[in-house]
């Protein structure tokens, strides 16, 4: 490509300089300091005072909570996407598109209204009941069961498609010659066909663990506020105006990003299965 | 020939895709230790043959035999074939050494300890403790396997190698590997689709020069796929010769050579003439106006026969003495000899030679008794 | 003489046979469940969309009058409007800008191209609370100055964060996949080099441009915890006016209804999309063959 090309970048590096960096350090500035919207800068105090709130209970008990969902749904998001995006490489209907569609359809649909549509089902007294005569899904509202359905089922799409995009990228070729050499076909599978694909398989994960780890909406309307979540109490922070401890425990969030993102590099350099 | 063991037969093998019929009604049997090579045009069906014996393609019809046993429902990897593939299939994930041990790393022990005998194992045990352990005897078997595939891999020339990712490898450095890969699990057949297709001209000289060694040496049979009638011509005990699946003729490389059974093998076989001729009587035949002596040829006496001569087994003479008389109407300088067209009675001749004639100028040709090759007229559609 | 059949046996391998009808049976189930959990909450939506009765927990009788009421439920009508534009302005601007931008970057050396796509990728990886709470801690500061800037144009600046990103990771593999010697045959040719870039790379990179337009715009429509961060002045966009009228218990059947719409028409959508698809690989095929037969 023309290297004239390069100063079209040059306004997106100043965008992705200021808009990446800028409301990070305002952040952890905030999160170590007295500066509220109310204080003006000039009266600046740092202090470490708000580091007091990551050893209550209460806050211990939320990373507990959100690391436990987020471990157990990208578990099952794994185990279940993989085996459909598996399936779907495998199946002999021509249009794959079609099939992708059919399993991301669901999210072009309001994310909200989606988990409050599976919190009134889940119900004592729910409008499937009154149609079919039985509860579907037992008596699991407001329960740690209730959460983890509809973060995998909301989240799964995404597994998916990052493994649906490594299983396609491997040669054909590759398969013939591990049963060539003598492997059986599930013996191709974990030496040849698992290995290959794991760029998809952690970037997946990645695409469900994150925003499981750092969600409020789903659990908070799924566990009918029972279950509190790290993004939960951030959001009672940011409603209450209490933007220092917001900003605190936003901030230790995102370090388990940035060990995520750096997991990442070390698998898919350039982001070819982020897509 | 006779006395060959027979590996593989097929018996009236046939298979289609869409109503379009692939390969049809082929029966072919390959011997132990021999090099043969499946040669055709794209399409002709020569490796969808070559994937029906490597259990890829099932059979519609017919029967695959191989040892004697019935194979047509065995999968690929129950086979005691392995094969090198056209775009080599070496896993990015392994590194050169990693991917030539890999099919002997996933057998079922029981099958390593037969692979490699008892008596080599233990050997191998003993340098390393306590042979009554299982552990040992498991990693004396994992050296084997490391052993043989260096083996291997100094066999393709590639010792250095073993460590290096396999992407940081140059064509003909994967085909090698390919080879190896196949060869370290000592396959009674190495099938081969088109190896050399990629690669240019003089590795793929080269190729097929350490291609025909290695198997005269192993003494393992090679099936080997190549549209190329060179590749076939080097390299092959027996060609087989296929067009739109259908065996046209099954002969070592001379005889094909020599005497194609008919003009699609004449033509597809290197360059030659073929001239419209009468069979008068036993050893003598007429074509382009004159009688030559001809010899190990039956037709009944008058039979219309096609005459095959090849462009380099005309011998040019003084026209005094030629028995056909001709004029040089194109020159093309080959650098080992010169290609002639030479108009004889408006029949164009392709004439191969040493001697140097203009543009324009007459030339005398004759051709030896058993140069001269006939065959039956075909009944053209 | 009858050949013996070689079996599996033979050669060390255990028989799968019976394992893999069991498989077979099992992943059907497998199947059948997963798209259960995929869609339940859509049928529901459907389901609630079509009951007479306001109350959600009982379907009393069918009928269409949520679909009516949609242009009547004033505060409703307002989320959907405000949805739209902030994501309109972002798709359009995001894709326009997108797309320059990763020319742009793709002009660059590859190490220096690297360390720019990391940094591209980091709103698409970073936690939607993280993106969403830092930037409104920043517009907060910036309230100093601009008292009034919470509305759409936070909300805007904020989508248009996001879905850039998404833009220039659609468009550059399109890049690495043109021809490079496609610049230089227009510039050949004596064309300037920016309108070589609109006449010639433009077009071989459209697919890459349009598949990142319904990225930026999916992301866009759907979001939910960034908008909730950074809106103000009560510019509510869907997501965030669900959210708060769940809280109240009351939320009116005609957003089931809308839903529902939009899924029908997303869904219609694509499938025209992959029926034109087929339609152009059709034509090309026959193409083909014309050309085929030509030479």
């Amino acid at each position: 490509m023309n290297k004239e090309f390069k100063v079209l970048a040059r306004p997106y590096m100043v965008w992705l300089s200021i808009l990446v960096f800028v409301p990070i350090l305002a952040m952890i500035l905030i999160s170590i300091s007295n500066l509220n919207s109310s204080v003006s800068v000039g009266d600046l105090v740092i202090s470490f005072s708000h580091f007091k709130l990551l050893l209550e209970s209460s806050t211990l008990i939320a990373f507990r909570n959100s690391l436990f969902f987020a471990t157990l749904t990208t578990l099952f998001s794994f185990v279940l996407g993989y085996f459909i995006a598996y399936e779907i490489k495998l199946s002999r209907f021509k249009n794959k598109f079609i099939l992708l569609t059919i399993v991301i359809l669901p999210m072009w649909s309001n994310l909200i209204l989606r988990t409050e549509s599976l919190a009134n089902i889940m119900s004592e007294n729910n409008i499937l009941k009154s149609i079919l005569g039985f509860n579907l899904f037992g008596n699991i509202s407001g329960t740690g069961a209730a959460v983890l359905f509809g973060l995998v089922f909301t989240y799964m799409p995404f597994m998916i498609l990052s493994v649906y995009t490594a299983l396609e990228k491997i040669d054909f070729a590759l398969e013939e010659a591990a049963l060539d050499l003598g492997l059986s076909p599930i013996k191709k599978f974990w030496k040849v066909v698992f290995p290959l694909s794991l760029k998809g398989v952690v970037t997946g994960s990645i695409m469900v663990f994150l925003p499981t780890l750092a969600g409020f909406a789903i659990p908070k309307i799924l566990s009918r506020g029972r279950i509190v979540f790290i993004g939960t109490i951030i959001e009672n922070k940011f409603v209450y105006t209490n933007y220092n401890h917001g900003a605190l425990l936003a901030v230790v969030i995102l370090f388990f990003i940035l060990g995520s993102i750096l997991l990442l590099t070390k698998f898919d350099k350039e982001g070819e299965t982020l897509l | 020939m006779e006395n060959k063991k027979p590996l593989i037969e097929l018996k009236n093998i046939s298979k289609s895709y869409d109503d379009e019929t692939v390969v049809n009604d082929v029966n072919l049997t390959i011997y132990e230790n021999e090099f043969l090579t499946l040669l055709g045009p794209s399409g002709c069906g020569k490796t969808t043959i070559l994937r029906m014996i490597a259990g890829f393609i099932k059979p519609e019809a017919g029967e695959i035999i191989i040892n004697g046993k019935i194979f047509n429902d065995l999968p690929p990897y129950a086979r005691p074939i392995h094969t090198v593939f056209q775009k080599y299939a070496l896993f990015p994930h392994l590194n050169v050494i990693d991917n030539v041990a890999f099919g002997l790393n996933n057998r079922s022990w029981e099958y390593l300890e037969s692979f490699f005998g008892k008596d080599k194992i233990e050997k191998e045990a003993k340098e390393l403790g306590d042979v009554s352990k299982k552990t040992v005897i498991r990693k004396a078997i994992k050296n084997l396997i490391y052993k043989d595939s260096e083996q291997a891999l100094k066999l393709v020339k590639l010792e250095g190698f073993k460590k290096r990712k396999v992407d940081q490898l140059s064509g003909g450095q994967q085909q090698r590997v390919a080879l190896a890969r196949a060869l370290v699990n000592k396959p009674q057949i190495l099938l081969l689709d088109e190896p050399l297709a990629a690669l240019d001209l003089k590795l793929r000289q080269n190729m097929q020069y350490e291609l025909k060694e290695m198997q005269r040496n192993l003494g393992i049979t090679f099936l080997f796929v190549t549209h190329d009638q060179e590749e076939a011509m080097t390299m092959s005990d027996r060609i087989v010769v296929m067009k739109e699946g259908v065996i046209q003729q099954l002969g070592s490389p001379k005889s094909i050579y020599n005497e194609p059974i008919n003009r699609y093998v004449a033509n597809f076989i290197g360059e030659t003439n073929i001239i419209k001729g009468t069979y008068v009587k036993k050893d003598v035949v007429n074509f382009l106006g004159v009688d030559f002596k001809c010899m190990g040829y039956t037709f009944n006496d008058n039979e219309e026969v096609d005459v095959v001569i090849r462009p380099e087994d005309f011998d040019v003479v003084d026209v005094e003495k030629a028995k056909l008389v001709g004029e040089v109407v194109f020159s093309l300088f080959k650098g080992v000899h010169n290609e002639y067209e030479v108009l004889v009675k408006n029949e164009k001749l392709l004439v191969h030679t040493y001697e140097s004639y203009e543009v324009g100028q007459p030339i005398g040709l004759t051709i030896d008794p058993y140069e001269i090759h006939m065959m039956k007229v075909e009944v053209s559609e | 003489m009858e050949k013996q059949r070689a079996t599996l046996k033979d050669y060390g391998y255990r028989d799968f046979t019976v394992m893999n009808k069991i498989y077979q049976i099992l992943k059907k189930f497998l199947v059948v469940f997963i798209i259960f959990g995929l869609y339940i909450s859509i049928i529901v939506i459907a389901i609630q969309s079509l009951n007479e009765s306001r109350i959600i927990s009982e379907f009393t009788r069918l009928s269409f009058k949520w679909y009516g009421n949609i242009f009547q439920e004033e505060e409703l009508m307002q989320a959907i409007k405000n949805t739209f534009l902030v994501s309109g302005i972002a798709t359009v601007l995001a894709t326009f800008l997108g797309t320059f931008f990763a020319i742009g970057l793709y002009a660059l050396s590859k190490k220096v191209r690297v360390i720019w796509m990391l940094l591209n990728n980091v709103p698409i990886l970073n936690a939607d609370i993280v993106t969403g709470f830092s930037l409104m801690l920043m517009f907060r500061l910036l309230m100093v100055v601009f008292p009034n800037i919470f509305g759409l144009f936070t909300l805007v600046m904020a989508h248009l964060f996001f879905t850039i990103p998404y833009v220039v990771l659609s468009v550059m593999p399109k890049l690495k996949e043109t021809d490079p010697n496609l610049m230089d045959a227009a510039l050949d040719l004596g064309v300037r080099p920016y309108k070589a870039l609109i006449k010639v790379v433009i077009p071989a990179i459209k697919a890459g441009i349009f598949s990142g337009m319904l990225l930026a715009l999916t992301m866009s429509i759907d979001d939910f915890v960034i908008s909730y961060f950074n809106t103000g002045a009560g510019f509510d966009n869907l997501s965030i006016w669900i959210y708060a009228v769940i809280g109240r218990r009351n939320l009116t059947p005609s957003v089931y209804a809308f839903s529902t719409l939009l899924t029908l028409f997303t869904l219609l959508g694509l499938l025209i999309y992959s029926f034109l698809q087929k339609q152009k690989k059709g034509r090309k095929n026959e193409k083909n063959n014309i050309n085929g037969r030509a030479s």
